[in-house]
């Protein structure tokens, strides 16, 4: 026992601060309806900016801590309110992708402003300690323990006993109702981001010193969150705060009896198997839910006429196979280009055709390039290497559907980070995937005249795989297969008393998607030779879904201006890196959600610049007495704060 | 007996008994209609028969195979449609293959390698089902029409027509004639009739329109606070003292319904 004390005590600290942020982060959901992918982003951005004011500027520490806190508190509130306020009525996939905008936005602008380095972020509370049984405690432990338990109970208390707590309550019952009592829910709820965010920036700045200043690590913290959040069952908060503690303890535990390779990357997975266990356990009745907006965000897709498509490809095959000629050096942007548009091409066919949201697609193409990199090197003949590569990631993809077949929406998106996490930090160092180095290597092929380790000869190759991919996705959506995805992204109930339990056809559509993905990994890895799995972490995944929602919800158009952005666009301006892509794909992903959800109003202008007799629709939708009771009804989770 | 039997069927919802044992019979060759006040227990007992929600006791049979613990998936294949208060059809897709996803479900249902390959017969039954289907709802003329364009009567007619593509044997309609005018009441319940003649289906429908439900039911049942209170013809059901008791208080004037 005396050797674990050390490790619970530590777990303990960094425990209070998760269990801290996780409190703001189930209080902003319950109220607002939104669950804040970008808690954690919030945290970072508040301890930079604390670390800006207190060793950059040299402002005392409680100075510094009371700005960054007045900060977030206020103006992120502000936004946050605004921006979530804005969305209404939209499908969950919107919402998700609004607060991963919010993410990849701030990360975004940290790593540009910051560089993606660690660095050292001082302690700035008393490192003077006592002995407890022989560990000592230090007083930066005891103060940081302090004020994360006692602002967790202030809001207790608060919600219990004040005017505006009480009205906190309400709103997560029914909004609507407490409006026709004389409180105004907008208030109570910027009330909620204000508490949400200030409780997130202080998290961030207790954990900083511990954890180093990294945007990265200090983002996917809030995914600790969502382990406490996981235990509290997403609705109570004292159970959610002891959630916090419990992940910290086990997480520290975890780091004492998993040390050695390939094991130690347990201890910084804990929080998401706590995740993933109590998601795939707890009936999903239990778990709070967003109300499903009614009707599907997929327009009336009708296929171009078959003249118009053929000119169309015929077309772009041409183009692309003189782009070797035209684009001199930046072939390999035109490369990955292709690649990408694989990439993207199975992910749309999981998000937009079968209305399924997964945030780990990355996971599928590094699964890919790995199995790649171990077939090649052991002699196996390229091609086969290709399609085992795409195989290989297919019990993956399986794997994936468990959580699909059991949840839906806002849960389902939280299992597959959580999945995609628990990849990078457990099974990405093992040598079935990239080994303790994090790095595979492919050499290109020679398939008879053709020597690929030409970049000119490699770009054809990739071409024709590209193309083939392209087809069979298509092909599938145009199926059998594809009219249902189509019909179980609308309906599933309608599929099941119709014949056709629809469990069957997500593991189908979970399948070939990372088989996909798992073929663009494969020609990934032989493109660059070599392939990190750094770059295939939850944050590309992000990226890619978020990039993917900008770029609107078509089968292949989408894709194609996807992969554009993401592969081809950087290789023509030296500036856009892929910070500066994380920065404004997250602007513009909330951009575009709002965007989504102000679709009506925006047709509605467009309308009325051709006909200017058409009725003037409000931007303020919340003025129609009729759209605000339908809305709130639609925004506001059932059940009540526990 | 040939087609669905619910036999002492009761449904509790945490404590509260939303459905107490109830028996209702809903044979091919008729079109048989439950009927109630609002919170009578008519949609819960829908649901139970087709298997969304499950029963706390009872039985429910189809074609004398007990199917009180199978799926709704696995119902529908044993020939139980059923169509939606809320209307379920894929608005984003034209009206031909809404109603073609009848009966690909039930193949893709049957055989999950179906859901990926179809074979040649295969989509030519489902084209002839369509086209079938279309014929006798009267919807040739919108058939490629997106979903989402059609008024409320073309979608509970485009509802009607994809349990038909599907080849069930019985059907449950939830509340057909919610949100149509009289018109459209009126040919729906006309189409309704012709097709159970025809194919010998069986219907159980639940419905507040007191017009469709007597002119085209054939026995009805009626529940009140989750117990079946009277069953007979639309005549006894309309000439009841208990019925108008249920839906006008024991003090009620006039006739139950028009």
């Amino acid at each position: 026992m005396r050797d674990l004390l050390p490790f619970i005590i530590t777990g303990a600290v960094s425990g209070a601060a998760y269990g801290l942020a996780a409190t703001g982060l189930v209080l902003t959901y319950r109220t607002s309806g939104v669950f804040n992918f970008g808690h954690g982003a919030v945290a970072a951005g508040a301890a930079f900016l604390f670390y800006t004011l207190h060793d950059t500027h040299g402002l005392p520490w409680p100075l510094a801590a009371g700005i960054t806190l007045v900060v977030f508190g206020v103006v992120v509130a502000w936004v946050m309110e605004r921006v979530t306020r804005g969305l209404g009525d939209v499908p969950e996939a919107v919402v998700i992708v609004a607060t991963i905008g919010l993410l990849l936005g701030i990360d975004g602008f940290l790593f540009i402003q910051y560089g993606n380095v660690t660095r050292n972020f001082p302690e700035f509370l008393p490192a003077s300690g006592f002995a407890v049984w022989g560990v000592t405690v230090t007083w930066s432990q005891v103060i940081s323990v302090a004020i994360a338990t006692s602002s967790a109970l202030g809001l207790y208390v608060f919600l219990w006993r004040n005017r505006l707590g009480v009205a906190m309550r309400a709103v997560v019952d029914n909004s609507t109702l407490l409006a026709l009592t004389g409180e105004n829910p907008k208030r109570v709820r910027l009330a909620a981001w204000s508490i949400g965010s200030v409780f997130a920036a202080m998290s961030g700045i207790l954990l900083a010193p511990t954890l180093g200043l990294d945007a990265n690590l200090l983002t996917f913290l809030v995914v600790q969150a969502f382990g406490a959040c996981a235990i509290g069952m997403f609705s109570s908060l004292p159970l959610t705060y002891v959630g916090g503690i419990t992940v910290g303890v086990m997480a520290s535990l975890a780091t004492k009896f998993f040390t050695k390779p390939p094991f130690n990357g347990v201890p910084a997975a804990v929080p998401f198997l706590v995740l993933f266990v109590v998601l795939l356990a707890v009936p999903a009745s239990r778990l709070p839910r967003r109300k499903m907006s009614v009707g599907s965000l997929i327009p009336d897709v009708k296929p171009l006429p078959t003249a118009t498509a053929t000119a169309l490809v015929v077309g772009g095959l041409v183009a692309l196979s003189i782009v070797p000629a035209a684009v001199g050096t930046r072939l390999p942007v035109w490369t990955s280009g292709l690649i990408d548009v694989v990439v993207f091409a199975s992910l749309a066919l999981l998000v937009w055709t079968s209305g399924q949201i997964s945030l780990s697609h990355a996971a599928f193409v590094a699964v890919g390039a790995s199995t790649m990199s171990h077939m090649t090197s052991n002699g196996v003949p390229w091609g086969v290497a290709l399609l085992l590569a795409g195989l290989v990631a297919v019990p993956v993809g399986a794997f994936v559907a468990v959580p699909a077949i059991r949840l839906s929406g806002l849960y389902l998106a939280l299992a597959t980070l959580g999945f995609g996490i628990l990849m990078q930090y457990v099974v990405y160092p093992t040598w079935v995937m990239f080994g303790s180095k994090l790095s595979v290597s492919a050499t290109r092929p020679h398939l008879g005249p053709l020597n690929a380790a030409q970049d000119k000869q490699f770009y054809y190759l990739v071409l024709v795989v590209t193309v083939i991919c392209l087809v069979a996705i298509v092909g599938v959506a145009r199926s059998r297969l594809g009219r249902l995805l189509r019909a179980m992204s609308e309906s599933p109930v309608m599929l099941a008393t119709h014949g056709l339990g629809v469990n069957v056809t997500r593991l189908i559509v979970f399948c070939i998607s990372a088989f996909f993905a798992g073929i663009a990994g494969g020609l990934a890895v032989t493109q660059f030779g070599s392939a990190s799995g750094a770059g295939y972490g939850p944050l590309q995944s992000l990226l890619l879904i978020a990039i993917l929602a900008v770029c609107g919800t078509r089968l292949l158009r989408s894709s194609i201006i996807a992969a554009a952005l993401l592969a081809i666009v950087p290789g023509y301006f030296q500036g856009f890196d892929v910070n500066h892509q994380t920065f404004a794909f997250g602007v513009v992903a909330i951009g575009a959600s709002v965007v989504i959800a102000k679709r009506e109003l925006l047709a509605s202008m467009i309308r009325r610049s051709i006909h200017p007799t058409e009725p003037r629709m409000a931007w303020r939708v919340e003025r129609d007495p009729a759209i605000r009771r339908a809305r709130d009804g639609a925004r506001v989770p059932a059940g009540m704060l526990r | 007996m040939s087609g669905l039997e619910v036999v002492e069927l009761s449904v509790a919802y945490g404590g509260h008994k939303a459905v107490s044992e109830v028996s209702l019979q809903a044979p091919v060759g008729r079109i048989t209609g439950l009927i109630g006040p609002n919170g009578a227990g008519k949609t819960t007992t829908f649901n139970a028969c087709s298997g969304l929600l499950r029963p706390t006791t009872g039985r429910v049979r189809l074609f004398g195979q007990d199917v009180t613990h199978r799926s709704p998936a696995h119902r529908a294949r044993l020939g139980l449609g059923r169509t939606f208060q809320r209307m379920e059809l894929v608005n984003a897709m034209s009206v031909r293959v809404n109603v073609g996803l009848g009966l690909e479900c039930v193949r893709a249902g049957s055989n999950p390698l179906r859901q990926l390959f179809s074979s040649a017969s295969d989509r030519r039954a489902v084209d002839d089902a369509t086209a079938n289907a279309l014929e006798v709802c009267e919807l040739e003329g919108l058939a490629d029409r997106t979903v989402a364009t059609l008024s409320t009567g073309q979608r509970r007619l485009v509802e009607l027509a994809r349990t038909l593509a599907g080849g069930f044997r019985v059907l449950l309609l939830d509340e057909p004639s919610s949100g149509l005018d009289e018109a459209e009441t009126e040919r729906f319940g006309g189409i309704l009739q012709r097709v159970v003649t025809e194919r010998n289906l069986g219907v159980l429908i639940v419905e507040h329109d007191m017009a469709l439900v007597m002119a085209a039911c054939d026995y009805l049942f009626v529940l009140d606070f989750g117990c079946l209170i009277f069953q007979g013809t639309p005549r006894e059901v309309q000439t009841s003292d208990i019925v108008r008791a249920a839906y006008l208080g024991s003090e009620g004037i006039g006739v139950a319904a028009p």
